[in-house]
């Protein structure tokens, strides 16, 4: 009973918890942020400066009375939510904390593919509503977010091959003696951009235009399905931006302090995810040929120029990392 | 179609009046040139830096596999004891358990053949606990 | 034809083994490699000729004599300097021998005076050597068959296929 109790309930509690609780409180400070931007005072009457808006919103979409358009197959319109909210929880485990929920090699190779899987929960959801709005918002969403996986792809080849390793916890090697946000130049900023289109944040989330569409591809769904989509795409942003800090924004494992790892990686993170929100602030949507243009004509020829020139240049320095 | 009343909503002759879209911001900073030489600066002071490093790197490589070069023959001698020990162990338990069997001759080969065939680690471990297969076959990890 | 499996005796496999911890046979490991280099050297190559762990126990044997010796005399002579070095390197995380450079020099400095050991350079360890040895070369280590006597030379006269090559696609 008590193994029951344990494997089945408190150890995914445990591994849930410190996932989803940053994602809570990150969306109450976006809303507080993004208010404060424009000189208003954001979410501010439930607890202590507005601290249980995210548990009282959170509790309100799962008591919600779900929703279903009538004319789609339930199973088919509830797995797509179901999928990126299993992939965010499973894209946590390998990170390089002191004791990871998985502790694999070759980590590079298994966090991009199974990011690229929440497309078919895009495209998925955005079929199964049986609406021509959300077939049309995820017919909109799944060309950029495949479109910038393979910019992000390329930028993660540049980095593997200035450092020498696959796996994320040899990341703090190379980096002891420089960030490598300063020798890899162009790229951590369009490591950046391409993690705002991938999460499909502003000025890159034509999904949910407005003006166009309403809300994209989750038109139809409301209640605790919405509210796992919404989960999802707050646990990914965390997770694009501590990928961000792990490769570019230098060594988080010091072995003096061992204890300070997590708390060293989450800070930085937590920094590029207040820039999110900045950019969120700041920035108009950009069109869809432009975004299209920005990835396919500027992103990939760069990258690509890029991968030789990163495998160029530490050859005729002799700065290769060691090969293993 | 020619003949359409529907009068065409069109700009006025000559064209609209040229519209004030710039935003009136002050030019204050570095300029753009100086920015990107400061950028330029920032990389060539990075691969510098990084290459230094990974030269080093290679040193320091160079010096662990030497230290796996010198201890690779005495952790292979008994390796090699522990193999054999195990393999011993294994018959002198067949013998044990077979020996009911009429016509059943202990260590026999499955192969054909004269030569050494190194044993698998189910063979090897197939009389110990699981756990201390489960250990030999993913008890130590190396990040690559 | 099938085989039985031979395999020593277990007292034959009876060796003093070296029940150390892996940081320490790290932390000794150049010291190892320079001091240990001919019983090693010999080993290795045993081993690599023979391709049969079975044949090699005596050679085993000495490399084990020669890594208790030289751990006895460490801890005869370099005790304290050495455990300091190897604790450190316990506690480095991966083992890695840059994080442990002051330690290391103290107790290299200690061998080099009560040993008179010095510490083999980089690169030294893993250069190629020749070793000699008494041993003789083994024959057909890998038990191979004899091979199948070569086809005999054809007597008449070769002519050309009469319908042409069968790989007349290709035909450069």
């Amino acid at each position: 009973m008590i193994h029951m109790l344990l494997t089945h309930i408190i150890n995914p509690l445990k591994y849930m918890a410190p996932v989803f609780l940053p994602v809570a409180f990150f969306t109450l400070i976006e809303q507080k942020m993004r208010g404060y931007m424009q000189f208003q005072k954001g979410p501010n009457i439930v607890g202590p400066y507005g601290l249980l808006h995210p548990i009282a919103d959170g509790i309100k979409l799962f008591f919600k009375k779900p929703v279903y358009p009538s004319t789609s197959p339930p199973p088919l319109f509830l797995f797509p939510p179901m999928l990126p909210f299993m992939l965010s929880l499973t894209l946590w485990a390998p990170l390089p904390m002191p004791f990871p929920g998985i502790e694999i090699n070759l980590t590079i190779l298994f966090i991009p593919p199974f990011s690229s899987l929440a497309v078919y929960s895009i495209l998925g959801s955005g079929w199964a509503s049986n609406s021509k709005y959300a077939l049309i918002g995820a017919l909109r969403a799944v060309p950029q977010t495949i479109s910038y996986e393979e910019s992000l792809g390329l930028i993660l080849l540049n980095i593997i091959i200035i450092s020498g390793g696959f796996t994320l916890q040899t990341f703090n090697i190379p980096q002891k003696s420089i960030w490598l946000i300063f020798p890899a130049g162009p790229l951590p900023a369009m490591w950046y951009v391409s993690t705002l289109a991938e999460t499909n944040r502003t000025p890159f989330d034509l999904t949910e235009g407005e003006s166009e569409l309403v809300s994209g591809f989750n038109v139809e769904y409301a209640g605790g399905p919405f509210a796992l989509f919404f989960l999802a795409e707050y646990a990914n942003i965390l997770l694009m931006n501590t990928l961000s800090t792990i490769l570019f924004l230098g060594a988080s494992y010091t072995p003096n302090t061992p204890e300070f790892t997590t708390t060293n990686i989450m800070t930085k993170s937590a920094f590029l995810s207040m820039l999110f929100l900045w950019i969120r602030a700041s920035y108009p949507r950009l069109r869809y040929d432009q975004l299209m243009h920005l990835v396919w004509k500027n992103f990939l020829p760069l990258t690509l120029a890029l991968v030789i020139w990163h495998l160029a240049l530490p050859i005729a320095f002799a700065g290769l990392p060691p090969q293993f | 179609m020619a003949g359409s009343k529907v009068k065409q909503d069109m700009p006025p002759q000559g064209g609209y009046a040229a519209f004030d879209y710039k935003r009136n911001l002050p030019k204050r900073g570095l300029s753009g040139y100086s920015m990107f030489g400061i950028g330029i600066g920032l990389m060539m002071f990075g691969y510098w830096r990084l290459f230094k490093w990974n030269r080093e790197r290679r040193r320091l490589q160079i010096e662990e596999m030497e230290a796996r070069i010198a201890l690779m023959p005495l952790l292979q001698a008994e390796h090699d004891r522990r193999t054999l020990r195990m393999l011993r162990e294994n018959l002198e338990e067949e013998a044990v358990l077979m020996k009911d069997v009429p016509g059943w001759k202990v260590g026999e080969s499955v192969f054909h053949t004269d030569r050494w065939v190194t044993p698998l680690s189910e063979e090897l471990f197939n009389l110990h606990p699981r756990e201390e297969l489960l250990h030999k076959r993913f008890g130590f990890l190396w990040y690559v | 034809m099938p085989t039985t499996l031979e395999v020593p005796a277990l007292h034959e496999l009876n060796v003093d083994e070296i029940k150390v911890s892996s940081a320490v046979l790290k932390a000794a490991a150049h010291h190892y490699g320079s001091q240990c280099d001919k019983p090693n050297k010999e080993f290795m190559l045993c081993r690599w000729e023979e391709k049969d762990p079975r044949k090699c126990l005596e050679e085993g044997r000495k490399v084990n004599e020669c890594a208790l010796n030289f751990f006895r005399q460490i801890k005869g002579n370099c005790a304290e300097s050495f455990t300091e070095y190897w604790t450190c390197l316990d506690y480095s995380g991966m083992t890695e021998l840059r994080r442990c450079r002051q330690q290391q020099q103290v107790f290299d400095s200690c061998v080099l005076d009560k040993l008179g050991w010095e510490r083999p350079d980089l690169g030294e360890l893993s250069k190629v050597t020749k070793v000699s040895t008494p041993r003789a070369l083994p024959e057909n280590p890998y038990h191979s068959r004899a091979r199948p006597e070569p086809n005999p030379v054809i007597e008449g006269k070769l002519e050309p296929s009469k319908y042409g090559s069968r790989l007349f696609f290709w035909n450069w």
